[in-house]
């Protein structure tokens, strides 16, 4: 129990060598938060790893049972042909391949595609997920400065006709799921109306491009993207306004407001220090942690635009039964929410100077 | 520089003006809800004269704090303060509070009337330094002398008799309720103030923590001489450091007078309620709950003397007909039909009452 008089025998200008001690409470607490993380990531790898192999067929039936739809071809035909083409012994048990998965990984190496052998895990990761990072983490920046900006304006003008407005329209789109307003976008913008080209808007970026720091490099993957981003900062900025809106609001009420306004201080001084600082405190906790759901929450967006990230290759993955491939994004995804909550915490207490001394 | 009379540098100007610093002005203030119109303040007329400590005393929801939130125009939007005057006098000049633009009115808090809060618990923004805050007050009245403003406060934190540089750079949340409190003290200090309101500057603390600022406002009140307008439930606090005693009741002022004669002489059924509800004992830090009955419901008023349903003196008259402040002695008014059958009760029972049980 952190009481103010505890507090203040620990705080810097104490008696005994307050520094160290306060140091030492951070840094445990923080090796603390590190040991639980490297726990928790151990744990979910080895359930996904379990999980992939407990979905109906395995990658070699799947390819089997396409090259005989396909190709008509007859089912031994088929069987050598998968056989030959990958480098994976399904029939070896299951722990065995379990621990030597493991072994793998602690090197850092996350094995080869089951279906496309020559290709490591890596190197799809590394040439999709750049690409769901960009659009998913504009599309979080977007909204949440919008979502912001306007839950600080619908506050201030509590009980207007904007904010009447822009309170139904939110809480409206925000009940709708992404995948489905990914896919209103498709029918309507590009099906019905004609107004956007989707064909043409496939891919992360036009086939000929040379990725580079570029303008027009940037223009056209701004416009490759233009359709998860709008979906994702549709779906998302009603909570962003709302949830300003209603922290905005409860700041406005606190003491520490009304006497800012005694001490005579500036309109803008207060809305930005007093209250918007405030408000928004508790905002960056949830968005360093929807952070981590970017690679996550990608998948059936990116799969309705066709756009060439991440999500999209996991949903290859899931139905070819890639198991190394799915394990491989799977561990991405638990790393990176794992990591979000870690940033998060210190992201917390960097920006609340009360957060430090309340853990202990 | 860190001797007290350097604190306030307004002692000179201020000496010679006959006329009062602040007077309200048949001030009402009405609050919307969704059951009706809350009539918290209902035509107060005040002097607070240059100099003096003027206490406000009344039990809860009689509009204290409504009042002196009134003077620096912080009431919620909810609030509408008319009919009613607010006059604002320094060197010579004179403000009309209630119409006050924006920038005046930014100029006119602190610098002239700073107010210290009923809860200084959550008076600080937790995510500044003291120090910072401290700045941002100076900044907003065009101080922009970093150092002086920093030597300014240091001294007032010794003042109040805290470390100064152990609270200057620290947090709210690394002070405790009674080093807030003296700490939003010193602030309010920091611009020297010709009116300094106090609302409930006590209430929350323990008793040592009390003390303290009861000493503190005591040396404001005789050393320094501050105009001091405080609100307090206390009576023992508000004997102790008031020159003058006004007695409020569902947003009226029905008695004021000078300290001695409120406490000793009183002429208001209600003061007389409120003397006599306070235990015996010295201690004296017990809430005033005693006076048999509830406050009024402000939104429907009871006819005639707001205080008739519950007063022991009240006669047919009283419940239709309001009394307005009448002169009953050197400086002294009270709102009451019947002042001499309460100053009877006093020859005859004692100020204290005979105590039945
Ligand atoms: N924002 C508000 N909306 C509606 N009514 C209010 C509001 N604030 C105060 N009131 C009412 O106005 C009346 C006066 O309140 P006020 O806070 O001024 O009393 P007080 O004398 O300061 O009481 P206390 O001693 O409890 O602080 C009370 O009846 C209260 O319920
Ligand atoms: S006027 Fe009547 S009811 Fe009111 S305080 Fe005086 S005696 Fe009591
Ligand atoms: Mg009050």
């Amino acid at each position: 129990m952190a009481t103010a008089t505890d507090v203040s025998n620990v705080s810097p200008r104490g008696s005994t060598s307050p520094h160290s001690v306060l140091r030492a409470i951070w840094s445990s607490y923080f090796f603390r938060k590190f040991l639980r993380a490297l726990a928790t990531i151990f744990v979910v790898t080895t359930i996904i790893f379990f999980l992939v192999r407990l979905l109906p067929g395995n990658p070699i039936e799947i390819y089997v049972n396409q090259l005989i739809v396909t190709y008509g071809m007859p089912v031994h035909e088929a069987q050598d042909q998968a056989a030959a083409l990958f480098a994976i012994d399904l029939d070896e048990p299951v722990i065995l391949q379990y621990f030597s998965y493991l072994q793998n990984l602690a090197r850092g190496n996350f094995g080869q595609s089951v279906l496309s052998p020559g290709t490591t895990v890596t190197e799809v990761i590394l040439r999709f997920l750049p690409w769901t990072l960009f659009s998913v983490g504009l599309g979080l920046l977007i909204s949440f400065t919008v979502g912001v900006l306007l839950g600080v304006i619908m506050a201030y003008r509590r009980d207007s006709f904007l904010d009447h407005g822009f309170t139904v329209v939110s809480s409206i789109i925000s009940s709708v799921p992404d995948f489905l307003i990914g896919l209103l976008l498709v029918v309507w913008l590009g099906v019905q109306w004609k107004i956007i080209p989707i064909g043409a808007m496939r891919g992360a970026y036009s086939s000929g491009m040379v990725p580079g720091f570029n303008l027009e490099f940037f223009a056209d993957a701004l416009f490759h993207g233009a359709l998860p981003i709008s979906t994702y900062v549709l779906t998302s900025v009603g909570f962003w306004m709302l949830s300003m809106k209603s922290n905005t609001i409860s700041t406005l009420g606190e003491d520490y407001v009304t006497i800012a306004k005694a001490r005579g201080l500036k309109e803008w001084r207060i809305t930005t220090a007093y209250v918007g600082r405030n408000a928004i405190l508790p905002l960056f906790t949830i968005l360093t942690i929807r952070v981590g759901f970017v690679v996550g929450g990608s998948l059936l967006v990116e799969q309705i635009f066709e756009y060439g990230g991440i999500g999209r290759m996991l949903g290859q993955a899931i139905n070819q039964r890639d198991y190394t491939l799915m394990q491989g994004i799977f561990l991405i995804i638990t790393f990176s929410v794992i990591f979000a909550n870690f940033f998060a915490d210190v992201l917390y207490g960097w920006l609340d100077p009360r957060i430090k001394l309340q853990d202990n | 520089m860190s001797q007290t009379s350097d604190l306030s540098w307004h002692q000179s100007t201020e000496e010679n003006g006959s006329q009062p610093p602040l007077s309200l002005q048949n001030v009402h203030v009405s609050y919307r809800t969704r059951a009706g119109s809350v009539q918290a303040v209902r035509g107060v007329t005040l002097d607070l004269l240059a100099g003096e400590s003027l206490a406000l005393i009344g039990e809860s929801g009689s509009g204290k704090t409504t009042l002196g939130l009134g003077i620096v125009r912080l009431l919620v939007d909810t609030a509408e303060v008319s009919p009613g005057q607010i006059i604002y006098r320094r060197d010579g000049r004179e403000l009309d509070v209630l119409s006050l633009a924006e920038g005046p009115l930014r100029e006119f808090r602190w610098r002239d009337c700073a107010m210290v809060f009923q809860s200084a618990l959550n008076a600080f923004n937790p995510v500044l330094k003291v120090w910072d805050q401290v700045w941002d007050t100076a900044k907003a009245h065009n101080w922009n002398n970093r150092s002086e403003v920093r030597e300014r406060f240091l001294d007032l934190l010794r003042f109040v008799q805290l470390d100064p540089d152990r609270v200057i750079d620290a947090y709210a949340h690394e002070l405790s309720g009674g080093m807030r409190q003296r700490t939003l003290l010193a602030i309010s200090l920091l611009l020297d103030p010709q009116i300094l309101i106090l609302d409930e500057p006590t209430t929350a603390l323990d008793i040592l923590t009390q003390r303290t600022i009861i000493d503190l406002l005591r040396r404001l009140k005789e050393d320094l001489h501050f105009t001091m307008l405080f609100i307090s439930h206390d009576l023992a606090i508000a004997a102790e450091l008031a020159d003058r005693v006004a007695t409020m009741y569902a947003g009226q002022v029905v008695e004021l007078g000078p300290v001695s004669e409120i406490f000793y002489r009183p002429r208001h059924p209600y003061s007389l309620g409120l003397i006599r509800a306070v235990p015996t004992v010295t201690g004296g830090f017990e809430e005033l709950s005693s006076i048999p009955g509830s406050p009024p419901d402000l939104i429907n008023l009871p006819s005639g003397c707001k205080f008739h349903p519950r007063c022991p003196f009240a006669s047919e008259r009283c419940s239709r007909e309001e009394p307005g402040l009448e002169r009953v002695g050197d400086n002294h008014f009270a709102a009451c039909w019947h002042t001499d059958a309460v100053q009877e009760d006093i020859e005859r029972n004692g100020l204290r009452g005979r105590r039945a049980a």
